[in-house]
């Protein structure tokens, strides 16, 4: 029990970070991201590839910070330049696009065959408990990290900047600073985020392939942030806790409920995101730890 | 035999079998022991539409070991879960079974993606993993370092020396190539062109294809344009109905040779006789002459209401709890685990007389036989890497029917 | 000679192509033009246009009736959805729209595998050998399709230009707000709107299901190519859509012998970014204004 409490505690930690990324992002600046499993995946890569080539972890973690960064920085560039809506398309295509090169590439990427086994994170304290441990306690420390780099941004004179943003761009335009350019930083720090994420499950799971970057992860992230509360840091924990609750305790439920298939489960389960979804939003906009004033 | 007779005698069959599931039942309420298994099957996802199957499969595979008093004194005890075809998935899944339910083996994973996602910690765990995945990754180490993954179906590379063998046979000379863009599509197609290479032979055109698409209309004249006299696949069902339809409007004469998961009589519905006419599916078919395979088809048709072909995967889930029911009875009673593994091969494998079902296993293990289980999906033969070397049935459709022409071999 | 014909037969392909999705960019765009947020859940409206079809022409026999059998079901679909959940999320942000479309898209599919299952199905329908032009080759079947797209894409511009219910449909698009100061009753419009979309999805999920098969992900797996062509088309204007969708079929279907087959979605996608950058108003711009 405690090693499959340790795997959904790590794989939830892997989800909280990658909701404070786009809650950054949304959240705060008001970006519509719908591409953030393609960064995910980026980072993936770039670790789990260059740690089969022998490079230190730490490296391979800086890289896959960098690497996802980079690749939404033109996206930023370009898709500002379009309408607000037009970047949730933007995002959703790129993502396809990534998912697209990485079973195309076969040279760098090994195709269809995935890229199987990638280096544990601390191996050098074998396969078990005391190993899960470690790698739980790394992702709370890099999930702290991402709060506080997110505190600093928020509360900095250009998160504030951000804020207005979201609240009114006109205003800034009016005030002489380019809000694109805020916006294509953020963009960057919430993709390097969901790759530091990505290289935490690349090397958790030990096997990565491209079936596993579909646009599913994505609004499963949409929807912990949501669930959450949008704008909130707190709300990210939460959501993504509540997320898996709902993914994994959905197998507990089966294990009681007699008489539904698992076929059938697995509808229910597609179903219950939805309508989570519509109620959140009708509902609690602003989420479980949202201001209960604002809406 | 009527109709009507005929489910009647299903009927009374299945009644008897529930009263010697029960009297047993009697004895287990007494502190009996029992074995865990985790069935761990892609119910939604890609493999969808075998997942169920294969579950059922299980589950009545168990009930079939328990109804015959158990396996070395123990009652089998199934956990299902879906892996949702998703590696993720499967890894939380797997998590689960292991450390919740306490499974002592993990059978039904079916693609490779899973299955090399799942069998560290079913290694780690000391427990069997019994796939259906193709990935020749799967036979050695590491993720078969423990030699305790099993494989029932054959890899990617047999289906494409089974693939080259069989267009050898019927005189082709010019064959092409389409694959669905992934692992098992593009092996299948590359063990064919590596072992048609072999043979001295040139591959006209390798086309891959992602999948989700309206239309494969420029695929399939990329592929026609060379003339190829055959057209070898990779590919799954929806993305064959739609390629097929395509080429029976587009006129040009060519032969398919599709695998059978892809070519099966939901193909034949959604097209019609004419259509597929003279197409050839091949599947590891292996054991349709075998005893136990129509014993376990009769059980699939009244489970599912289906008839067996239509899931080849499902023959190979309920192997798996066969064989690891008499692994364990030929282990006893207080076997480990590893103990256990270490008995398949000598259940299943020759040198022994061959039994079809577990009862008669069973009954041959008490008197002290040699036994060697030849399976519904297999002769069910281990070689050293855990693997089975299924024969390969060759099926042309002809006038709306599978009709099995002949066996390839491949060893 | 055979080189052109080659060529011309992958633009027929990408025309083909462009057609199966034409109508479900034209619902996208529709909405995006005149409720104003892109539609997660069109998609699924097509797929349960394509069961609903599918459904019918089981029982029937006729494909005409399980077209009337799609357009109803999808029409009355749309409805329900806007008036249980769109229609309490007016004047919320776009991504509330989205987001909300994102459930109920989940909602349609996860009905539709747990009473239909997974397994695919298909309109039991004759398959015709295509009609030759020298090397060029042409489905009967798809000039059919195509004719019901033109007609439906004709009747969509009819109701929108010629009757009382289309003008005010414009006049939101335009300017929702003046539109509500000048005494347009926004609630009516936005059911005319649904109804409208509801039906189109419905055409375009019988269409969709004639050319593939029929399964719970049908329309979900083409919501990329449906947003792009709606966007490059100029958002709100269907014929702009169709066109776009048009453009895009061909411009993937053109560039496989460069970059292979694999890359046709994201070849779409390029196109479409590119041509945004230079015209960020699409091929077409926006629905006119009413004047």
């Amino acid at each position: 029990m405690e090693s499959y409490l340790l795997a959904i505690a790590a794989v939830a930690l892997i989800y909280v970070l990658l909701t404070l990324g786009l809650n950054l992002q949304y959240g705060f600046t008001g970006l519509i991201n719908f591409g953030h499993v393609g960064f995910f995946a980026l980072g993936a890569y770039a670790s789990a590839l260059l740690s089969l080539e022998g490079v230190p972890l730490v490296l391979c973690f800086l890289a896959a910070a960098l690497v996802p960064a980079l690749a939404s920085w033109p996206i930023g560039l370009i898709s500002l330049r379009l309408r607000d809506d037009y970047l949730a398309i933007v995002t959703l295509g790129f993502s396809e696009t990534v998912r697209l090169a990485l079973t195309s590439e076969k040279w760098l990427t090994n195709g269809v065959q995935g890229v199987p086994a990638i280096p544990r994170l601390f191996a050098e304290l074998g396969i078990g408990r005391i190993a899960d441990y470690a790698v739980v306690a790394a992702l709370l420390l890099a999930n702290v990290v991402a709060v506080l780099i997110m505190l600093r941004v928020v509360r900095s004179p250009f998160g504030r900047m951000i804020e207005a943003i979201r609240d009114d761009e006109e205003a800034v335009l009016a005030l002489g600073k380019d809000p694109a350019r805020f916006k294509v930083q953020v963009l960057m720090i919430g993709a390097a985020l969901a790759g530091v994420a990505g290289a935490f499950y690349a090397h958790y799971i030990t096997y990565i392939v491209p079936e596993q970057f579909v646009p599913l992860v994505t609004f499963y992230v949409w929807m912990a942030m949501i669930m959450g509360g949008v704008g909130r840091i707190s709300g990210a924990i939460v959501g993504a806790a509540l997320l898996m609750l709902f993914l994994e305790g959905s197998r507990f439920l089966r294990d009681f409920v007699p008489g539904i298939t698992e076929v059938e489960m697995a509808s229910v389960r597609i179903g219950v995101v939805g309508l989570a979804l519509i109620l959140f939003t009708i509902y609690r906009p602003q989420g479980l730890m949202g201001d209960f004033t604002r809406r | 035999m009527t109709e009507l007779k005929r489910r009647g005698f299903l009927a009374g069959a299945a009644a008897t079998g529930l009263v010697a599931g029960m009297a047993p039942g009697l004895v287990w309420a007494q502190g009996q022991q029992t074995f865990r298994i985790g069935a761990l099957n892609p119910v939604t996802g890609v493999g969808g539409p075998y997942g169920s199957g294969m579950q059922r499969a299980i589950l009545f595979a168990a009930e079939e070991v328990n109804a015959a008093g158990g396996a070395g004194g123990r009652r089998l005890e199934i956990f299902a879960e879906d892996s949702q075809t998703q590696p993720q998935a499967a890894v939380l899944a797997a998590k689960k079974l292991i450390e919740v339910n306490k499974v002592q083996a993990v059978v039904g994973t079916w693609s490779s993606g899973v299955s090399l996602a799942v069998i560290p910690l079913t290694n780690e765990a000391n427990i069997p993993l019994m796939h259906c995945s193709g990935a020749p990754a799967l036979s050695v180490a590491p993720a078969n370092a423990k030699n305790m993954g099993w494989r029932f179906q054959a890899t990617n590379e047999r289906f494409g020396k089974a693939f080259a063998e069989i267009a050898q046979r019927e005189g082709f000379k010019r064959p092409a190539t389409m694959a669905f863009n992934n692992a098992s599509g593009i092996g299948n197609t590359e063990g064919f062109r590596k072992a048609w290479e072999a043979k001295g032979g040139k591959v006209l055109e390798s086309v891959v294809y992602e999948p989700n698409r309206p239309s494969y209309r420029s695929e399939l004249q990329k592929v026609l344009q060379s003339r190829p006299d055959v057209i070898v696949t990779g590919s799954y069902l929806q993305d064959t109905t739609i390629i097929l339809r395509e080429w029976y409007q587009s006129g040009q004469k060519v032969k398919w040779i599709i695998p059978g998961w892809a070519a099966n009589p939901d193909l034949i519905k959604a097209l019609g006789p004419e259509v597929t006419e003279g197409i050839i599916s091949v599947d590891s078919v292996s054991n349709e002459n075998a005893r136990s395979y129509a014993h376990f088809g009769n059980k699939y048709q009244q489970a599912t209401g289906q008839p067996a072909a239509s899931n080849v995967y499902a023959a190979m889930t309920y192997d798996m709890v066969i064989s690891l029911a008499l692994a364990m009875e030929a282990a006893g009673p207080k076997a480990t685990t590893q103990q256990i593994n270490a008995k398949l091969r000598d259940v299943a494998n020759p040198e022994g007389d061959k039994v079809y079902t577990f009862a008669e296993g069973k009954e041959m293990l008490a008197k002290g036989q040699k036994i060697n289980y030849e399976g519904a999906s297999s002769v069910l033969d281990f070689d050293q890497h855990g693997d089975v070397s299924p024969n390969f049935g060759v099926f042309f459709i002809e006038k709306g029917q599978l009709n099995r022409r002949y066996v390839v071999a491949i060893g | 000679m055979e080189e052109l014909a080659f060529y011309l037969n992958l633009v027929v392909a990408g025309v083909v192509e462009g057609i199966t999705i034409a109508l479900a960019a034209v619902a996208v765009t529709l909405v995006f033009g005149i409720a104003r947020f892109p539609n997660a859940a069109t998609g699924d409206y097509m797929t349960l246009g394509a069961y609903a079809g599918i459904g019918v022409h089981g029982v029937t026999g006729s494909l005409v009736l399980a077209g009337l059998g799609a357009v109803a079901a999808t029409g009355a679909a749309a409805v329900a959805f806007y008036l249980l959940v769109f229609r309490k999320l007016a004047g919320r942000s776009v991504v509330a729209m989205l987001v909300a479309s994102i459930g109920i898209a989940f909602v349609v599919r996860s009905t539709l595998s747990f009473f239909f299952g997974h397994e695919q199905q298909v309109f039991q329908v004759p398959i015709e050998r295509a009609l030759s032009f020298g090397e060029v080759r042409i489905n009967p079947i798809d000039i059919r399709l195509a004719a019901l797209a033109l007609v439906t894409l004709a009747a969509v511009f009819a109701i929108l230009h010629l009757t009382p219910i289309g003008r005010r449909m414009r006049a939101v698009a335009d300017n929702r707000d003046l539109a509500r100061v000048s005494g347009i009753n926004t609630g009516r419009v936005m059911m005319a709107l649904w109804l409208l979309t509801g039906a189109v999805c419905g055409i375009a999920g019988i269409i969709l299901g004639l050319k593939t098969v029929v399964a719970p992900e049908l329309g979900w797996e083409l919501l990329l190519p449906c947003f792009a062509a709606a966007i490059l088309g100029g958002v709100g204007n269907p014929l702009g859509a169709v066109i776009a969708g048009i453009v895009l079929g061909v411009a993937q279907e053109l560039s496989t012998p460069l970059v292979g087959f694999t890359y046709k979605l994201a070849l779409a996608f390029f196109v479409m970014l590119l041509i945004l950058l230079v015209r960020p108003q699409g091929l077409f711009g926006r629905l006119e204004a009413v004047r």
